[in-house]
């Protein structure tokens, strides 16, 4: 065998300077490598933002948080023992400025805050807590409430002035999810304007400053320990923003399984493409062998050229996918936590190109071990007939890409079940496609010739010896389906996003309604919107601290992991009480509690939580509800419609269980439908509601719905961008399949003009193949395209299926369409070969 | 018993292509014995056999039975990737159709079977082979540049580069005209003379047979004649 050297030289002396022959291995592996690039790069980035800026956007090395109360001086004096603390309230309310109220996240801080980073004002300004009798607030409240710095706002009953404007918050991620804009104000400012009430719905935050020796979880498991029925929420600077890095694994996940999808489909091309490059070298392969080289020196060659072409091609690929990442990140705009520049995130790149290596291994390595194993003699004298694969002679090399790119997928993957369960989808998919291809070619083969010769020689072409069949399946059988997938995941969306939320929607949500004013409330509304409906129900927030059958009670503290399908074991919930079934719920289990009833606490919860607890009627639910436990027997379960915006709690309680608890109403206003859509009628009820009751606030559920619904369509923008690589990559598989034949087809269309055939018979020749392959895959792409797209929408996003029918269809359509002209357009190049300058070099 | 001073010593080879029903016997017992130098014509009808034979006997087809001794290598004893190496340094082959590297230039072309067969100095020994047959001006031509001529004048500077015991030639002037015929078998026979080497030539024309020392011909995949010049 010759050494790498030489073979280096003869493959450089043979390979084409500009890639002649494995263009389409270059641009499969571009598209394929470029898309895994861009993801992995943006969610890389953000991942590394968010753990190495941990400490400032969690505000110090610990938080702990507690619901609806202040922490107690024992608690204080142990927070004090560990390090530096600052404290404050975070809670729901309304800003008012003359005529215009607006709700607002009040975030109410010590002198000490922030602990981490600065606090910067839009004046440049960089400053801590305000002074008495000031806030700062943010863009969004002052653009509302039309004020500015040296402005009159109040808030709940207390006037304010403001100081500034926010311009960047360090903390403002570690915050979570808001429903108005922020308002800095110091931290004696909710009790004075009254929104610290007993049962008024806010949360006590104090962050910990540690020493650098001390580690924040044994900080965290210490104080859980000192107080077990505190109802602490405690969080430390290594998951500061834990939402934030839910979503951005998640979605990160999701995309790379996009990514990967269009690899594989990347894969068959990169098959075609070495295939037939190899099939065009077959002369070179034999001279190479009449000159003495051996089936190791032909793989050899071969590889290096091979090799060389994927590295281009992944190499193009990721400086691609760097590049693309900032318009990426502008795509998904607010949905990042974080801004993503132009960022180099070398494991993300190192595993884009990995991938691709490891696909195009497992794709070539069976057309190239084919080129090695035929003899001379046969090469020089099969002309026409193609190498065939024996998959036996490549089952290391597949096996080893597979194990590689299955291990590759499953590094640093929080869903490996998903990853395994698409790739084994993958795998299914591409034998299912690929024993498709074998059927159509056999049933070509046995069918009755035709008596018409066009459409005799159209059958024959789909079972010659080198024809493209089981390439065009599989490229037109990904492309059809990605086609229909994209059709049915954004009609589903639409149809999810436009009619189905809003029309289930009421108009406002109020927080923190005094309970003793409900009736004044619901009059309130009924004057100033004649004909709203009004439904409250009573809100109180606590902790599961403890569940199971009385004898043997599990204490959650001491859970070592809480199961997804349990979060309502996480931290606090909201809590409520009922004389009747909630609306919207159905007892599914057990009986609901006579009216009146004063006997053993009830509970009755939801049936998706006990099947996740394995709790039974008559077990019992421990909770803390400002810090006192109180235990509950389980009466009933339910089944909940969580789709419905209403007021839906996991744990309902009878009113003897915990109705004696301080608290307050969370109130559902919906305006008769000709109210709700004009401002004018829904201006007077907001600023009554807010001048009435300064103490709750007022959410227009609209504006909410609206933050809501831009961000699903990013979402979608996001899979839909990330999908089109896909369909890319089909094309061009497409466009390698029908490349592959070329030599055939002219040979073919030759011949067929010297005996007399008109170029519009050949073209009609080429429509009667692709047609006759597109229509049979038009209804396997629609099947695999839809499974698919189901799984996606009601699997992943949890959403209803709802796509539209008339848009698939007419999408599959228009695939099938572009398909034949692809075909055709390639096609048209051969039709125009000069049959007598053709027949010469043939 | 091989005799050393014979470049081919063939006994009762058989080939049989395809299988069961499709099985065609090509070749159905060949007895051939070359000595060393000799110029040797394969003559006969399309489909006698003569390029299944010089296949077997260059090693690009392994014979179905029989035994084959070529310049000194036990041929029926190796598998296809010995018999490859085999061929380095030791047979020349001229085809037809030329069968040049399409992607090298003339240069290139020639110094391939040299490298292959690692050979210092492949690429000064190479331009030197070309000069050889009149091509030193078009070194760093691609075949598509040259004429059917000229290509095959590289396809016999690349067989001869290496110097082998052997040379076999298809048809060698069969894709070219008559007057470009005549000088390409002339440089043939001219360059294996320099180099002693054995030729091999299947034809189908009785003036180009002529000029060989022997003519064998063959007919339904047997030898029906074999003929030395007085």
């Amino acid at each position: 065998m010759i050494g790498w050297g030489t073979a280096w030289t003869i493959a450089r002396r043979d390979l084409s300077a500009r890639f002649r022959g494995l263009r389409l291995l270059l641009v499969c592996l571009f598209l394929g490598v470029g898309a895994l690039a861009a993801i992995g790069t943006l969610t890389g980035a953000i991942g590394n933002e968010l753990s190495s800026r941990g400490r400032t956007i969690l505000g110090g090395d610990v938080e702990v948080a507690v619901w609806q109360r202040a922490a107690t001086p024992f608690e204080l004096t142990a927070f004090a023992k560990e390090g530096k603390v600052s404290g404050g309230y975070r809670m729901q309310a309304m800003a008012r400025a003359g005529e215009l109220a607006a709700p607002i996240e009040l975030k109410a801080i010590d002198q000490t805050w922030p602990l981490v980073g600065r606090l910067t004002l839009s004046d440049g300004r960089a400053v801590g807590a305000p002074r008495e009798g000031e806030v700062w607030i943010g863009q969004g409240a002052a653009d509302r409430l039309g004020i500015g710095p040296g402005d009159p706002v109040t808030i709940g009953t207390l006037s304010l002035n403001v100081a500034g404007i926010i311009a960047t918050e360090p903390d403002r991620l570690g915050e979570g999810f808001a429903l108005g804009p922020v308002v800095i104000a110091r931290d004696d400012v909710p009790a004075k304007a009254g929104l610290t009430a007993p049962g008024a719905m806010y949360r006590a935050k104090y962050r910990i400053a540690l020493p650098a020796s001390r580690n924040p979880d044994a900080v965290v498991a210490q104080l859980k320990t000192a107080f077990p029925s505190a109802g602490f929420e405690a969080r430390t600077r290594d998951r500061a923003a834990p939402g934030a890095e839910r979503f951005v694994t998640r979605m990160g996940d999701f995309l790379i399984l996009v990514g990967l999808a269009a690899l594989v489909i990347a894969g068959i091309g990169i098959g075609g493409g070495v295939s037939s490059y190899l099939e065009a070298r077959r002369g070179s392969v034999a001279t190479l062998k009449v000159l003495g080289a051996t089936s190791a020196d032909i793989a050899r060659v071969y590889l290096l050229q091979i090799a060389v072409a994927a590295l281009v091609g992944s190499v193009a690929g990721l400086a691609a996918g760097v590049l693309v990442t900032p318009l990426l990140a502008r795509a998904l705009g607010d949905l990042l936590p974080v801004a993503a520049g132009l960022t180099i995130d070398a494991w993300a790149l190192i595993r884009a190109a990995l991938f691709g290596l490891l696909v195009a291994l497992v794709f070539a390595a069976p057309p190239l071990l084919a080129a090695r194993r035929f003899p001379a003699m046969a090469l020089l004298r099969a002309r026409v007939s193609p190498l065939t694969s024996r998959w036996r002679d490549a089952v290391l090399p597949v096996g080893l890409g597979v194990a590689g790119i299955v291990a590759l997928s499953l590094i640093g993957s929080r869903q490996p079940l998903m990853v395994l369960g698409f790739l084994g989808g993958a795998l299914a998919l591409l034998l299912m496609l690929g024993g498709l291809g074998w059927a159509i070619r056999s049933a070509a083969m046995r069918l009755p010739r035709p008596q018409r010769p066009l459409l005799r020689i159209a059958l024959a072409n789909l079972h010659r010896p080198g024809a493209q069949t089981g390439a065009l399946v599989t490229a037109l059988g990904f492309g059809l389906s990605a086609f229909v997938l994209l059709a049915a995941i954004q009609t589903s969306l639409d149809a999810n996003i436009q009619a189905r939320v809003p029309q289930r929607a009421p108009d406002y949500f109020v927080l923190d309604v005094p309970r003793d004013r409900a009736g004044e409330f619901a009059q309130t509304v009924s004057e100033q919107a004649p004909g709203a409906t009004v439904r409250t129900v009573p809100t109180l927030r606590g902790a599961i601290l403890a569940y199971g059958p009385a004898d043997r009670m599990i204490r959650v503290s001491t859970l070592k992991q809480i199961p997804e399908e349990a979060w309502p074991l996480r931290g606090e919930r909201g809590l409520t009480y009922s004389e009747g079934v909630p609306e919207g719920n159905v007892i599914t289990a057990g009986k609901w509690w006579p009216k009146g009833y004063a006997g053993e606490p009830l509970v009755s919860i939801d049936e998706r939580l006990a099947e996740a607890l394995d709790l039974e009627l008559g077990d019992q639910l421990t909770i803390g509800l400002l810090g006192i436990e109180r235990t509950a027997r389980i009466a009933s379960l339910r089944r909940i419609d969580w789709d419905s915006m209403g007021f839906n709690y996991v744990l309902v309680f009878s009113p003897n269980a915990i109705a004696d608890a301080p608290h307050n109403l969370a109130a559902m206003v919906d305006l008769p439908k000709a109210q709700a859509s004009t401002a004018s009628a829904k201006g007077p009820l907001l600023r009554t509601l807010v001048r009435q009751f300064p103490s709750s606030s007022v959410i227009e559920v609209g504006a909410v719905l609206t933050q809501a619904r831009d961000m699903l369509r990013q979402v979608s923008l996001a899979v839909l961008s990330a999908a089109s690589v896909a369909v890319l990559a089909g094309i061009a598989v497409l466009l390698g399949a029908i490349a592959a034949a070329r030599t055939a087809r002219i040979y073919d269309n030759v011949i067929l003009r010297v005996l007399g055939a008109s170029r519009g018979q050949l073209l009609g020749l080429q429509l009667a193949e692709y047609a006759l392959l597109a229509m049979v895959l038009a209804g396997v792409a629609l099947a695999l395209g839809m499974g698919t797209a189901w799984l996606v929408v009601v699997k992943l996003f949890e959403f209803d299926w709802l796509p539209d029918w008339p848009t698939v269809l007419a999408t599959l359509g228009l695939g099938l369409a572009l398909v034949i002209l692809f075909a055709l357009g390639a096609s048209l190049p051969l039709l125009r070969a000069k049959p007598a300058q053709a027949l010469r070099e043939l | 018993m091989t005799s050393p001073s014979l470049a081919i010593d063939a006994r009762n080879l058989t080939l049989t292509l395809g299988e069961a029903d499709s099985a065609v016997d090509v070749l159905r017992g060949i007895d051939l014995a070359v000595p060393q130098g000799q110029t040797l014509a394969l003559l006969g009808p399309s489909g006698s056999g003569k390029s299944s034979l010089m296949a077997v006997l260059t090693g690009l087809e392994r014979a179905t039975s029989g035994s084959l001794t070529v310049a000194g290598a036990h041929f029926s004893a190796l598998d296809e990737d010995a018999l490859a190496t085999a061929r380095r340094g030791r047979i020349g082959v001229v085809l037809q159709a030329f069968h040049l590297l399409p992607t090298m230039t003339a240069l290139e072309n020639v110094m391939t079977p040299l490298e292959l067969a690692g050979q210092p100095d492949a690429r000064a020994h190479a331009a030197a082979e070309l000069s050889a047959v009149g091509l030193g001006h078009r070194l760093n031509h691609y075949p598509a540049q040259l004429s059917g001529g000229e290509q095959q004048r590289v396809a016999i500077a690349r067989a001869l580069a290496a110097r082998p015991a052997l040379v076999f030639a298809d048809e060698p002037t069969g894709n070219l005209d008559g007057a470009t015929g005549h000088t390409i078998i002339d440089l043939l026979f001219a360059r294996r003379a320099e180099a002693g080497a054995t030729l091999v030539i299947i034809t189908h024309d009785p003036e180009l047979a002529e000029r060989c020392e022997r003519v064998v011909t063959l007919a339904d995949g047997l030898i029906a004649s074999d003929s030395t010049a007085g």
